[in-house]
């Protein structure tokens, strides 16, 4: 390997491209630096990274998170439950995660979606869980079917492994169930479910968890 | 089909392995929760799986592309959020950096943390914290000259690590 004569003044080029070179180092650098075509290319690249350094918060350097391991299987499932329903519902999971996260501040809200060519989809129902204990957070939308209702549930803050059951309400009083599922993975949970009443029946749906039942009304279309 | 595109179970589990590790903790960063980062990092594959066939290789990298993705996952979810105050959940404020600046920063931190620790312990101490090389290098037991040639290494590690994970400038 060939020996290297600009050894010493390219390792004076980072201090000097962070602006911490003794002022009495300056100078002489500034001399070389005339001079060596290959140094000025170096200060130049280093330049740019010096700049960028301002961007980062020294205080975020720790440890990145993680996602956590369940993330790549919801990921997958996600995945294979849309191949399965033919890409339908496109931005559901989105905007269901939404929802949920608005819970505390909406009341139930009726979605009617306006088909191009301007027909008309039936209107999905989408209802918030209100006087929820501080943390938990449920949200829920309830698509009209031949077969009933289709519930789409958004769970965050149970217990991880917490059992919920879920029912719709009929308008006279009657309850029937939409199965159950377990709270997991300590975040989110967004299952599919269904209940054999149609949505203009319904009243409200109530969810079970953690030995306590919460209502939330399904307003009339 | 094109080669390369992300169609199939197969292709997106090995984007996943490769890209959802960078991918949720830039999420973290932008969104400041880390649910609402599982939401978007979820809401990135199954979004880059529909448009799988569009995805060419020859027209950039896979994680360029589940970036600009991300971006536009992020910038809806900010937009709902936007409307609907007070929702920010676990008391976590979150960032209101707009994209671009929220993914260089968290570029240029995952850069400094990819570096060596000897290369980031002087980048720190003398960059951001603003101590003397004298100091630094009493406290690490080098000499001076020692601090200052790992400020030049480091920096130039630096630069490597920007481009590995596709900076550019």
């Amino acid at each position: 390997m060939k020996p290297d004569p600009c050894r010493e003044w390219r390792e004076s080029l980072g201090a000097y491209a962070l602006g911490q070179l003794p002022a009495d180092e300056v100078p002489a650098l500034k001399a070389h630096l005339e001079g060596c075509p290959s140094c000025r290319a170096e200060l130049d690249a280093l330049t740019s990274v010096a700049g960028l350094m301002a961007r980062a918060d020294p205080d975020r350097l720790g440890e990145a998170p993680t996602p956590p391991p369940e993330l790549g299987d919801r990921v997958l499932a996600s995945i294979s439950d849309e191949r399965a329903s033919g890409r339908r519902g496109r931005r559901l999971r989105l905007g269901l995660a939404l929802g949920g996260v608005t819970a505390a501040v909406a009341a139930a809200v009726l979605a009617i979606f306006v088909l191009p060519g301007g027909s008309v989809e039936p209107p999905s129902r989408q209802v918030s869980f209100e006087a929820l204990p501080k943390r938990l957070k449920v949200g829920a939308r309830l698509e009209p079917r031949a077969f009933g209702t289709e519930i789409h549930i958004y769970v965050k803050g149970a217990p991880s492994g917490a059992l919920c059951r879920v029912f719709l309400e009929s308008r006279d009083g009657a309850r029937l169930s939409a199965g159950s599922f377990r709270y997991r993975w300590g975040e989110d949970s967004y299952p599919v479910l269904s209940a054999a009443l149609d949505l203009s029946s319904t009243r409200a749906i109530g969810i079970r968890v953690g030995g306590r039942t919460f209502l939330a009304p399904v307003g009339r279309s | 089909m094109a080669s390369g595109a992300l169609t199939r179970e197969h292709d997106v589990r090995a984007a996943y392995a490769a890209h959802a590790a960078e991918l949720y903790g830039f999420a973290v960063r932008s969104l400041g929760d880390a649910g609402l980062a599982e939401e978007a990092v979820q809401e990135t594959f199954l979004r880059a799986w529909r448009a799988g066939d569009r995805f060419d290789p020859q027209l950039g990298s896979l994680r360029t592309w589940l970036f600009a993705i991300l971006r536009n996952v992020v910038i809806d979810l900010g937009r709902a959020r936007a409307v609907r105050p007070g929702v920010a959940d676990g008391g976590i404020e979150p960032s209101v950096e707009p994209f671009d600046e929220a993914l260089l920063s968290w570029q240029v931190e995952e850069a400094l943390r990819r570096i060596g620790d000897q290369h980031r312990r002087v980048l720190v101490e003398t960059y951001y914290r603003g101590r003397p090389y004298a100091e630094i290098a009493k406290e690490l037991g080098v000499p001076e000259g020692t601090v200052k040639s790992r400020v030049y290494y480091g920096l130039r590690a630096l630069r490597v690590a920007l481009e590995e994970i596709g900076y550019e400038a």
